[in-house]
């Protein structure tokens, strides 16, 4: 209570300086960056009063201070602060590579590969038929017979199937959590944003032949540029990783700084090289942890955790400044089955898959932490909607409703269910680095 | 593409660094530092090309909050209860010196620049004020190579410490006024500011966000949750300050020094501030090599005379405070070479310069500095090591001279982090 009277008197404070300022420069944008930080940060606080993660909280005053909320953080500051939201996701995308250990992959793959088949399969079945159903009540699929109906709906649920490593690897620093059920969802998370990438290429490639664009849109992606996309970004971070491991075996100096450096130089060589950067920066985050001796990868994931915190406040404050309530109120009708069908296919998909992969036990948790969407779905959104200009930006825009959703109630779930499955640390800061399951 | 060269020259200005620098360095004592910023001259639009000045421009706000960061870590160094167990003599010594050096160089500078670049006396006063406070600022690195196995009770590397902090304060606080007083006059409202006003507002943000911050912080242990809330603020100080076109380092100062000495974790706020100094100096180095492009008026008088000007008002300087305070015997004739070390914060004072473009000569004043940053960081090391030859030290302590302090050193004087260089300080140890 007492930080959200200092912000308030913070908020009144900026709004008494504005006058007398000079817009230019940049220099508001920094002031807007500093005061959504600590707003954030003081809405965090509140949620884990509340029982609530912490990633709620930040996503909550990136709402309330963004554009749909006081206008504090206006939509245009959102856009400027986007280098600092794709730094952010870098170094994420690159710690949750870290996370993973070589071992463990070979331990669990299969586990992971069952239930990642058995989840994404159903999702996107039953979201399929659910959005075929709906038919003329979607903006996006009136007026369309059913084949392109049905190819129209896979497009779309080859999107909402999607997941998010950013709010996974939050509630895991957040929680602490170690288990079996938080490394067997981190595992799925990750690898599903791979597979989701080719379902979509493949839905849209299927969508543009039974239901073609009535007007010229910028076309999809094709099979040689979906490959070189992932295969590129998969070599990339693999040589990047292996620079990573050779600087932490030969120099070793300035950690913090080299962490930063490594997040920047993902972003910057996905773009230039048109490779999926967040894919990149899982590989290198897995290839330099695994390459380099247990002591020098634990010290740069270390380097990277000190500044993991700081960044999650970013990231999910901004994304939050970009949640629309007012597309989602007008939508809810809509997207609230879209919702609840996902989540039942998650639920239904887990189940399946954990008794197929024979540990039926973590199938009841694992499903909460496949809820949260952010990022990469994002991104597919925009480009079914440049695909399909007459009809794609109804598509985002539902899209957009069912993702505010999920990133609000998604983090809620997977830290009840961290908590039931006792994998939560009582303490999270007490959990030593280097400790076993890191 | 051109972030793609950014990030090129930050990996390869740090491989340089630490893989070559730190040999040539122990080999041949040089503090680094420069080669991050001959690179930056290499990459930026003056010589490759490789930085183009609208990247250059776009980093505008990282330089301000390197201003705000550098700032507040300076202030939560200057901790009160270590600060009164420093004897009085120190400070005086220490302030006198930095005086003296700001008077000098601004009086010469005012006058040169009329002279040579045709400014009236009243314009020039503005360049000539920023170049001494640049010059007023020392750097510790050399010291700190020079100092090395001696302990930080010994006086003279007390007083090498509590000089560069003082002339730190000196420099930021004469900026600040400079950026007070030569201030665009806000278009939204009727009645614009005066100076002091505008003083006020600056020395305002750090009070309020310092105390502000404070409360916010509470009782907070946590590392990581200090960490967050730490770089909200700092951030939030430096884009205020920035903003209202005024000193963000003036601002950060107030706050790190009410932070510091308001909370029980001070020793974690410090560590806070440390953790990202010492990477955002180093980007600031490069960004500085960048950004300085040679003036086409007549520079080589006020940049020539700003060299030996600081130089002549250090030694001499240093040798007038200690005289004055009767230390001399103690500290030595030539105590003052050790100060001629430049350092990243008169830099960052020459960045804080150039981000602002209604001042003149803006070229001028950045070329000086880069000049001195250079130079001095090449010899700063052999000079501070010149002040420790064994016949200064070894001798027995000299009795307190006639008019001086007699009483006698307080035996717990600052084993403290800050001023001691026993913890981080890594504002002081590299720039200021």
């Amino acid at each position: 209570m007492r930080r959200l009277v200092i912000l308030f008197l913070l908020l009144a404070g900026l709004r008494l300086i504005l006058p007398l300022g000079d817009p230019g420069r940049g220099s508001q944008w920094l002031l807007t960056l500093g005061f959504l930080i600590l707003a954030a940060y003081s809405v965090g606080e509140v949620a884990v009063g509340l029982n609530l993660p912490k990633v709620v909280g930040y996503l909550v005053g990136g709402m309330i201070f963004g554009p749909a909320g006081i206008n504090q953080v206006t939509a245009e500051a959102t856009a400027a602060l986007e280098p600092v939201s794709s730094l952010a996701i870098a170094l994420i995308a690159y710690l949750a590579g870290a996370e993973l250990r070589w071992e463990e992959v070979r331990e669990r793959w299969r586990d992971i590969l069952r239930i990642l088949t058995a989840e994404l399969g159903l999702t996107l079945l039953l979201l399929t038929v659910l959005l075929t159903a709906l038919g003329n009540r979607l903006p996006f699929l009136e007026g369309l017979d059913l084949i392109s109906r049905i190819a129209v709906s896979l497009l779309f649920a080859s999107i909402a199937v999607i997941h998010s490593p950013a709010v996974t690897m939050a509630l895991l620093s957040e929680t602490g959590a170690r288990g079996p059920v938080a490394r067997t969802t981190l595992g799925i998370v990750l690898v599903a944003d791979v597979v989701v990438v080719i379902l979509f290429t493949g839905a849209l490639a299927i969508a543009r032949v039974v239901a073609p664009p009535a007007a010229a849109g910028l076309g999809g992606p094709g099979l040689g540029t979906i490959t070189w996309e992932l295969g590129g970004a998969v070599l990339v971070g693999s040589v990047l990783g292996g620079v990573v491991a050779l600087y932490l075996r030969f120099i070793h100096r300035e950690l913090f700084l080299f962490a930063v450096l490594i997040a920047f130089a993902g972003v910057v060589l996905a773009r230039l090289l048109h490779v999926e950067p967040l894919l990149m920066l899982i590989t290198a985050g897995f290839v330099s942890e695994n390459v380099s001796l247990p002591e020098d990868g634990d010290a740069l994931r270390n380097a990277m955790e000190r500044s993991a915190d700081p960044v999650f406040v970013v990231f999910f404050a901004l994304a939050g400044a970009a949640i629309d309530i007012d597309i989602i109120r007008q939508t809810l009708p809509l997207v609230v089955p879209i919702v609840v069908v996902r989540a039942v296919g998650l639920w239904a998909g887990t189940r399946l898959g954990s008794r197929w992969a024979g540990t039926p036990e973590i199938g009841r948790y694992v499903w909460t932490g496949l809820v949260a969407q952010a990022g990469v779905a994002i991104g597919l959104a925009k480009v079914a909607a440049q695909a399909y200009p007459d009809r794609g930006l109804q598509l985002q825009t539902i899209f957009l409703a069912v993702l505010g959703i999920n990133q609000l109630v998604g983090p809620i779930l997977f830290r009840r269910a961290l908590a039931r499955s006792k994998e939560a640390a009582a303490d999270p800061v007490a959990v030593p680095a280097g400790a076993p399951g890191r | 593409m051109t972030a793609l060269i950014l990030l090129l020259v930050v990996a390869g200005s740090y491989l340089a660094a630490h893989v070559a620098f730190d040999w040539i360095a122990r080999r041949y004592r040089i503090v680094s530092g420069a080669e991050y910023l001959v690179l930056g001259i290499l990459l930026g639009p003056q010589l490759s090309g490789l930085l183009s000045p609208d990247t250059l421009t776009s980093l505008n706000p990282l330089i301000t909050l390197a201003l705000g960061w550098t700032g507040a870590l300076l202030g939560s160094q200057l901790v009160l209860p270590v600060l009164v167990r420093i004897r009085g003599w120190v400070y005086r010594v220490a302030f006198v010196e930095s005086l003296i050096t700001l008077v000098l160089v601004t009086a010469v500078e005012l006058f040169v620049l009329s002279w040579t670049v045709g400014l009236h006396a009243r314009d020039s006063l503005v360049p000539a004020l920023a170049l001494g406070a640049m010059a007023t600022v020392s750097a510790e690195a050399g010291i700190s190579v020079a100092v090395r196995g001696r302990g930080p009770r010994d006086p003279l590397v007390r007083q090498f410490r509590v000089s560069v902090a003082m002339n730190a304060v000196v420099a930021i606080l004469a900026f600040g006024l400079m950026t007070a007083i030569v201030h665009p006059a806000p278009t939204l409202i009727t009645r614009a500011p005066t100076t002091t006003e505008w003083l006020v507002i600056n020395v305002a943000i750090g009070l309020v966000g310092g105390a502000l911050f404070h409360l916010f912080v509470g009782e907070e242990r946590k590392p990581d949750r200090i960490f967050i809330a730490m770089v909200g603020a700092v951030v939030l100080i430096s884009g205020a300050a920035a903003y209202l076109r005024l000193s963000p380092m003036i601002a950060a100062l107030v706050f790190g020094m009410i932070l510091t000495n308001t909370s029980r974790r001070s020793s974690e706020l410090q560590a806070a501030l440390a953790r990202v100094e010492r990477a955002l100096y180093f980007v600031m180095l490069i960004l500085a090599g960048a950004l300085w492009t040679p003036s086409d008026r007549e520079w080589l008088l006020p940049v020539v005379l700003f060299l030996g000007i600081r130089a002549l008002a250090k030694t001499g300087g240093a040798r007038l405070a200690a005289r004055a305070n009767g230390r001399l015997e103690e500290l030595g004739p030539n105590w003052g070479r050790g100060l001629l070390g430049q350092g990243g914060l008169a830099l960052l004072i020459g960045l804080n310069y150039l981000q602002r473009p209604d001042l003149p000569v803006s070229n001028i004043v950045f070329t000086a500095v880069v000049a001195s940053v250079l130079l001095t960081d090449l010899l700063s090391a052999r000079f501070a090591q010149s002040v420790f030859r064994p016949e200064s030290t070894l001798a027995p302590k000299p009795g307190p001279a006639p008019g001086s302090d007699p009483t006698p050193e307080a035996p717990d004087e600052p084993a403290s982090p800050a001023l001691s260089g026993e913890g981080p300080a890594p504002a002081a140890e590299r720039g200021t």
